[in-house]
This record gives C-alpha cells, sequence and structure tokens, in this order.
C-alpha cells in the first residue's frame, strides 16, 4: 500500500520536475516581445525576438542570399524590417515568423540578424498535457481497482496464498 | 485457487511498468527539452514524438486484439477472452488521444483540425470498430456467447489495419507518408533518439496496461464466480490450457 | 436494463461497426470517393462540374505566389507535373504553406479559368531535420512526397 503511494509520488514528483524545467527553458531562450512595447521601449542594446506577420506586398531583396526589407504586422502595430544574416529558407508574405535582432530608434526600423520559427508552445502543450493527464488517470484508476479487487477476494475467503507460487 | 498466469503477472508486470516509466521519462526530456525543432515546422515537431508512438502502438494493439480473437475462438480459454478485452480497452484510449494529438497537429500544420483524408478516415473507424466491440462486450448477458460474438467483430474488424498502414501508400492523401521505410529514414538522428524512446515507452505501457486489465477482468470474475453469479469450470482451475 | 432496450443496443453496435467497415469497403476500395483530384483532372472538368466542390492536390509552383493587402488574399499556382491551374484564396494561408511544397486546396473551378478555393491546407513531407543541418545543406535520403500527389 505504502508502495504504491510513494510509486506515484515519485512519478508526478518527476513529471512535475520535467514540466518545470521545460516552461523555464523556453521562457528563456523563446519567449518574444510584442511590436508595440518594442516601439515604446528606450533601451536598444539587448536583441530582442519578435513576432509578427509579414505584411503582404511589402517583401522585398534577395531572401535566398539573406538579404530583405518587409514590414510585420502585429496587431495595429507595423514595423519596418531591415534583415541581413542568413538564408531566409521560408520568408513568405501572410506568414508569421520570429525575428531576432535590434530596434534602431532614430529610424523606427528593426535590424534583424536571424530568423526562428513561430513558436507554437500552446499546441504542443496541449498535445503533451493531454496525453500524459489521460494515461496517468487511467494507469492511477486500474491499479487502484487492482488493489481493491485482491482486497475484495481476500475478504470472500477466496484466495488461498500459495506455498510455492510458481511451482508448477 | 488464482489462474497461474494471473499470479506470473502479478509477480512480473511491474518491470513492464518500470521499463516504461524510464522510456517514457527519457522520451518526454529528450523530446521537450534536448531535441532540436524542425527547420520547417519549429516546435511543434515535438508533438510526432507523442502522436506517432500512440498512433502505431494502437495498432500493435489492435494486433493482439485480433490474434487474441482467433486463438480465443479456437483454445475458448476465457482468460484469453479476459485478454482480448482488456487489449480492446487500452486500444480504445490510444487510439482517441493518437486522434486528438493528430488533430492538435494538423490544426498548425496543415490549417485544418479535421479532414476527410483516407489515413484519418481509416484511423476513426478503427475506434468506431472497438466502440462497437465494447458496447457489445457490455450489453450480452452470457459470458461465453458474448465472448464468441465479439470475437467474430474483432476479426472482422482486422481488415481495418492494413487499409489503415498503406493508405498512405495507396491513395492521394494529405497525410505524410512513412518517415521509416524500406527507402530509407527521412527524420534526423536528434529527432530519431526521442521517437524511438517514446515508441518502446509506448510498447510497455501498453504491455503494462493490458496486464493490468486483465487481472481487474479476470479478478471482476472470479468474485462474480464466488458470488454464485458465473459459473465456469475451466476459468478458475489450477490446470492451464 | 429491459430485454428489448438491449437487443436494440446490440443492433445498434454492430450496425456502427458493419457500417463504418462498409463506409470504408465502399468509399475506398472501390475509388469512389478520391480525397482530392489533380490539376489535369480539372482541367478535363465541363461546364456541367464547374460549381461541384471540390479538393485539388499538387504543388505550388515556385514564383508564382502573389499576396494582395486589401482584401488580404493570394494567388498562386497548382502543378501536378502534367497541367497547372491557377489558384485564388481570400483570407491567410497557413503558416506551413510554401512555393515548392504539395498543397491541398477545396473549392470550385466554377468560370473555368481560375480555381476559387476557400480553404488552403499545406502538405508536408516526411522530412524531418533541425536548421542547422537544413542551413548546412545536408538531404535527407527520401525526397519524394510528389508520389502521394500523383495518380
Amino acid at each position: 500500500m505504502t508502495g504504491f503511494y510513494t510509486r506515484w509520488a515519485m512519478m508526478v514528483g518527476g513529471l512535475l520536475i520535467l514540466g518545470m524545467m521545460t516552461f523555464q527553458q523556453y521562457q528563456h531562450d523563446l519567449s518574444t516581445t510584442s511590436l508595440a512595447t518594442l516601439i515604446k521601449s528606450t533601451s536598444t542594446s539587448e536583441p530582442v525576438r519578435i513576432q509578427g506577420m509579414v505584411k503582404s506586398g511589402t517583401l522585398a531583396g534577395e531572401t535566398k542570399q539573406g538579404q530583405a526589407t518587409f514590414e510585420l504586422v502585429d496587431g495595429p502595430t507595423t514595423l519596418a524590417v531591415v534583415y541581413a544574416g542568413p538564408p531566409l529558407e521560408n520568408i513568405r508574405e501572410l506568414k508569421t515568423m520570429v525575428f531576432i535582432g535590434q530596434l534602431d530608434a532614430d529610424t523606427k526600423t528593426f535590424k534583424a540578424k536571424d530568423t526562428a520559427l513561430i513558436n507554437n508552445f500552446g499546441f504542443v502543450t496541449a498535445a503533451y498535457l493531454l496525453t500524459v493527464l489521460s494515461m496517468c488517470w487511467a494507469l492511477f484508476a486500474m491499479s487502484q481497482r487492482v488493489m481493491v479487487l485482491f482486497k475484495e477476494i481476500k475478504d470472500e475467503k477466496l484466495y488461498e496464498p500459495e506455498i510455492e507460487p510458481l511451482a508448477k | 485457487m488464482l489462474n497461474r498466469f494471473i499470479r506470473y503477472i502479478q509477480r512480473y508486470k511491474g518491470w513492464f511498468g518500470g521499463a516504461a516509466a524510464i522510456c517514457i521519462f527519457l522520451g518526454l526530456y529528450t523530446g521537450l527539452l534536448a531535441s532540436p525543432p524542425d527547420y520547417y515546422q519549429g516546435e511543434l515537431v515535438r508533438i510526432m514524438y507523442v502522436h506517432v508512438p500512440l498512433a502505431h502502438t494502437s495498432t500493435l494493439a489492435y494486433s493482439v486484439l485480433f490474434f487474441g480473437s482467433i486463438w480465443y475462438l479456437w483454445k475458448r480459454d476465457p482468460l484469453v477472452d479476459n485478454m482480448c478485452q482488456a487489449a480492446a480497452g487500452i486500444c480504445a484510449l490510444f487510439t482517441a488521444l493518437a486522434l486528438v494529438t493528430g488533430s492538435i497537429w494538423a490544426k498548425p500544420t496543415w490549417g485544418a483540425w479535421w479532414t476527410w483524408d483516407p489515413r484519418l478516415v481509416s484511423f476513426s473507424v478503427l475506434l468506431l470498430i472497438l466502440g462497437g466491440y465494447l458496447m457489445l462486450r457490455k450489453l450480452v448477458d452470457d459470458r461465453e456467447s458474448g465472448g464468441r460474438y465479439a470475437a467474430i467483430l474483432a476479426i472482422v474488424g482486422g481488415i481495418d489495419l492494413p487499409i489503415i498502414k498503406f493508405s498512405v501508400e495507396w491513395w492521394r492523401t494529405l497525410h505524410q507518408p512513412m518517415s521509416f521505410s524500406t527507402r530509407g529514414v527521412s527524420i534526423s538522428d536528434d529527432m530519431v533518439i526521442p521517437l524511438t524512446l517514446m515508441s518502446i515507452g509506448a510498447w510497455l505501457l501498453f504491455a503494462y496496461m493490458v496486464m493490468v486489465r486483465t487481472q481487474i477482468l479476470y479478478l471482476t470474475d472470479l468474485l462474480q464466480a464466488k458470488k454464485g453469479r458465473l459459473f465456469s469450470q475451466t476459468h478458475f482451475s489450477q490446470t492451464s490450457p | 436494463m429491459p430485454n428489448k432496450n438491449r437487443k436494440v443496443a446490440i443492433a445498434v453496435s454492430l450496425l456502427l461497426v458493419a457500417g463504418s467497415l462498409g463506409y470504408l469497403a465502399l468509399g475506398n476500395f472501390g475509388e469512389n470517393i478520391v480525397y482530392f483530384v489533380t490539376p489535369s483532372e480539372v482541367k478535363a472538368f465541363t461546364s456541367e462540374t464547374y460549381t461541384k466542390k471540390v479538393r485539388v492536390g499538387g504543388m505550388v509552383v515556385e514564383g508564382s505566389l502573389k499576396t494582395q493587402p486589401e482584401p488580404v488574399g493570394l494567388t498562386f499556382e497548382l502543378t501536378d507535373g502534367a497541367a497547372t491551374i491557377p489558384v485564388s484564396f481570400q483570407g491567410i494561408p497557413p503558416d506551413l504553406f510554401k512555393e515548392g511544397q504539395g498543397a491541398v486546396v477545396e473549392g470550385q473551378w466554377n468560370d473555368g479559368h481560375t480555381f476559387r478555393s476557400t480553404m488552403i491546407m499545406a502538405k508536408h513531407s516526411e522530412d524531418y531535420m533541425p536548421m542547422e543541418l537544413k542551413r548546412a545543406g545536408v538531404e535527407l535520403p527520401k525526397k519524394d512526397f510528389m508520389k502521394t500527389l500523383a495518380p
């Protein structure tokens, strides 16, 4: 009985630690600043990650060579971006993307040095949580049912402990 | 008084459960933290590490049900019948989760939660077949005939398995084809590691869950028999088939 | 549960299985229902079938994608290697939609010149690799997802 709860406590603890580690890594590495906050901010020395949709009809330049200019839309805010960096394999108008770089406060343009993929955390989290939680629920319910059944059968005086359980 | 196999299960199931837990923990760690995002899908590729193992474990589970049903019709061992029923229930859980995670993956990548793709349709049919199977088991009072009908139903439903497997090869489909095939592996090594770990973990988890569920069904029957509600000669005898 | 209800329920569960298997057998075995048609088949449509709602699958032709800001939408060409059709769409396509990749569009070939699509679905290949490998120009052994787009 105690073994049962120890095992479950270990499992839940392990899952919680894993979840917290994941959350921290993503929060640290992959969180993005919204365009509205970026434009208002005064400090421009730190590189930031911004996310937005490439506005239709604004993409120009040699994307395969890693040179491009375009406008990024995030809600009501629009920001001009000058990109110079690794080849832009995946860029397309009307696509939501993440860019890493700094804001030039004088010209109000964003100097992007690299690109990243949009982080659909919601979907990933939903898939993992759903699977892990339903599996845990099923396992917990089943293990408990087995314990209850063994106890009931013992009470019915039907279960006779074997002297040599595995002897033929 | 307990059946020999039930005692074996009680003794050895912990190894399967423990191994499954280790594999899945390592798989979750590599899948969520240690593996890189995909060049095109980004972080969404991580959904693959739960979706793919769930999906092919559910076809494995149905194979267990299929061959178990043949075995039951041949030998009429009630314990095999319990095992079939257990496999069907667990298979339904895996299938439902595979469908839901697939849907969650499809929305941001394809752009739709659901589409009438041959792979999706044939896989959903598996869930319908299992639903019918479990309903039949619940509704037929007589154990012997109920088990027989259910076994026949499971065997007939088995034609869905090759359809699922080859639906992405036979017909035009939106679903991506198999990444592991005779033509080679089209997943980079960093991503094969979590996928393999989670797959092995899912198989072991399935084995463990079937063992526990078989125990539940057997013990329930045993309790019923003790209370005089079920009469079966072979079920609780010491001799194994 | 009364005996009669029980029998009805058993019949329902059997019908469920028989019906779903029958759907598979009729829908997929005989090629009555095809998940999508190819651009070549669309070109063969006559004026009677223009208004039929169909799904068309193919590759998005490189360099054919044009977007418009107001109202938001795009036009591109879809090919199966043999024939190419122009497609128009209003709205924002899924993020994985890209030139040179597969796509399945839903809509009508209503005027016989342009395919008016109401939904775009992006097909992606079974290749998975990290960004560093992609930028290093690594090609994985298999690159033939056109196979499932061609009949």
